[in-house]
């Protein structure tokens, strides 16, 4: 489904990415656990087609389609989700105008019809409400003046109003308390399907206490080092990410 | 050109008994600064009084694509008063406009011009807040095209205690167009307890678009809340990646972007239709910049 091979990213002529390889079959869940500075975000941003994040080698697919090949909405039409770690705010868009803009741009790009407004009005407030949003916010201005907490609760809710076939969730937990984390894991977990894959980038061990992964990668140094199942990230926050970085 | 000179002297054949250029001249000394000009170019002043307790709503239009389109007003808020004034100006000659704005005791004056630019297009407001705890909402957005001009001034003159002033302007210039914002607002000695608030933020869409901002705080009075802030720039280009990372194209997303920008000047008090007229109209001039 998903398969980054041999990339190379350079932000401002520095590499960061330096030969990462990795591959997740439909219906995995991989988590990639690094320290600060390993290049998480990096990654994220890269392979979303970020300006400024420049691919100087390899390849990443989805479904065998040239992800680096497309402009970043092209990526996002081909089914690529980021859960971005700090969600920006749109001063003057509702975020029900925001999600409606980003439906119906992607099943344009697919050929498809606009969904209808009540039926998109309907699926955004059941998602809301499994994730405990507020109706009242999804008029307010996109992120603006949200909490950490909400920002993230909110990137959830795009996730499973927008229905991506592979979704990237960066940093997911960052700004969480724990009855917020359990909810949006929970979002996170209803996400997960046969056909769909995710790649959970964190830099704590708790966050997959909750979205149990198939695979945890560790990243040092522009590159995945090791691999394990899920009883590598319980290694790692038991004796850290020193033995790693050292060896890498 | 000014007006100054357009007056006939006694050289003209039909005035040559009467001097008008040298006795408004020697009269109105202000002409030489244009603070009056376009009331003198209007062919008079329309004057409105908002008696106590009323509530009243204007919509002025200035659609004149072909002549000079001067006009001149003046409203006074009787204590207790309130007022809605929406100018649409879209009409692509010389729209010029002059309000002077007088507010007694508890009015309540909230304006929202919305200026799409023409030749020159200039809407001046002059507010004196003659009585206390008075209230202005003072917004605007223009949106100059290429070889456009908007221009937005204003004054706010707090002469009375416990005024509460909110004052948001807003506009995008593309190549070639030229958006103006001249804002003052003066607090008195004697308006103690102002609390005003005023912010311009300009949007070059693309180089060679131009912004002009003069904003202006002016304070006399020691017990007062008074803040401003003024930037021009270009996209916010975060949230752009943003909304293209959720599958929306480049083009979409900065229309959307800049919507947003803009409605954002457009007072919640205004009745919902004419808020979506508005917003509808900016749409449109976004939707025929893009293409």
């Amino acid at each position: 489904m998903f398969d980054v091979t041999g990339l190379h990213v350079a932000v401002g002529g520095a590499e960061i990415i330096k030969g990462l390889s990795l591959s997740v079959p439909a219906g995995e869940t991989h988590a990639i656990m690094g320290p600060n500075g390993s290049g998480k975000s990096t990654l994220s941003y890269a392979l979303s087609g970020r300006d400024g994040y420049e691919v100087t080698a390899g390849s990443a697919t989805l479904n065998g389609s040239d992800l680096l090949a497309l402009e970043p909405e092209e990526r996002a039409a081909a089914g690529l989700f980021l859960s971005f770690q700090y969600p920006v705010e749109i001063p003057g868009l509702s975020a029900i105008a925001f999600l409606k803009a980003a439906i119906n741009a992607q099943r344009k790009s697919r050929g498809q019809e606009p969904m209808p407004a009540p039926k998109l009005l309907q699926l955004m407030r059941a998602k809301a409400e499994t994730l405990k949003i507020d109706q009242e916010m999804l008029k307010r201005p996109l992120n603006v003046g949200f909490s950490g907490g909400e920002k993230k609760r909110f990137e959830a809710l795009q996730l499973a109003v927008l229905e991506p076939k592979f979704a990237i969730l960066d940093e997911t937990d960052s700004g969480l308390d724990i009855d917020a984390l359990k909810i949006v894991a929970a979002s996170v977990n209803a996400a997960r399907a046969p056909d769909r894959g995710l790649l959970v980038i964190t830099h704590y061990q708790r966050l997959l206490d909750y979205i149990k992964p198939d695979r945890v990668h560790v990243l040092a140094k522009g590159r995945i080092i090791a691999s394990g199942g899920p009883e590598l990230a319980l290694e790692l926050e038991r004796d850290g990410y020193d033995k790693y970085v050292r060896a890498a | 050109m000014s007006i100054a000179l357009e007056l006939p002297t006694r050289r003209n054949e039909a005035w040559k008994y009467s001097d008008l250029r040298q006795a408004v001249g020697a009269e109105r000394h202000v002409l030489r600064d244009g603070r009056d000009i376009i009331e003198r170019l209007a062919p008079g002043t329309q004057r409105s009084v908002i008696a106590s307790g009323e509530t009243r709503l204007f919509v002025e239009r200035m659609d004149d694509d072909c002549h000079m389109d001067a006009r001149s007003f003046e409203f006074v808020l009787e204590p207790g008063a309130s007022l809605t004034r929406v100018v649409v100006q879209t009409g692509k000659d010389l729209p010029l406009s002059v309000a002077r704005v007088r507010l007694g005791a508890r009015a309540k004056y909230t304006q929202f011009v919305l200026a799409f630019g023409g030749r020159l297009a200039r809407l001046e407001t002059h507010v004196s807040v003659e009585g206390e705890d008075a209230e202005v909402t003072l917004n605007g957005a223009y949106l100059a095209g290429r070889g456009q001009h908007a221009d937005l001034t204003s004054t706010i003159n707090h002469q009375a205690r416990g005024a509460t002033t909110r004052q948001l302007i807003k506009g995008v210039a593309r190549k070639g167009g030229r958006g103006v914002f001249q804002g003052k607002i003066v607090v008195e000695r004697a308006a103690q307890k102002t609390d005003a608030r005023q912010h311009h933020r300009g949007l070059l869409l693309e180089d060679g678009a131009e912004i002009f901002a003069k904003p202006e705080l002016m304070i006399h009075a020691d017990d007062v809340q008074c803040a401003h802030g003024n930037t021009a720039g270009g996209l916010d280009e975060q949230a752009l990646f943003y909304m293209r990372a959720r599958g929306i194209p480049t083009s979409q997303a900065r229309s959307l972007l800049i919507e947003a920008f803009l409605a954002e000047t457009i007072p919640a008090s205004l009745p919902e239709d004419l808020q979506d007229e508005l917003t509808g109209m900016i749409r449109a001039w976004l939707a025929e910049a893009r293409s």
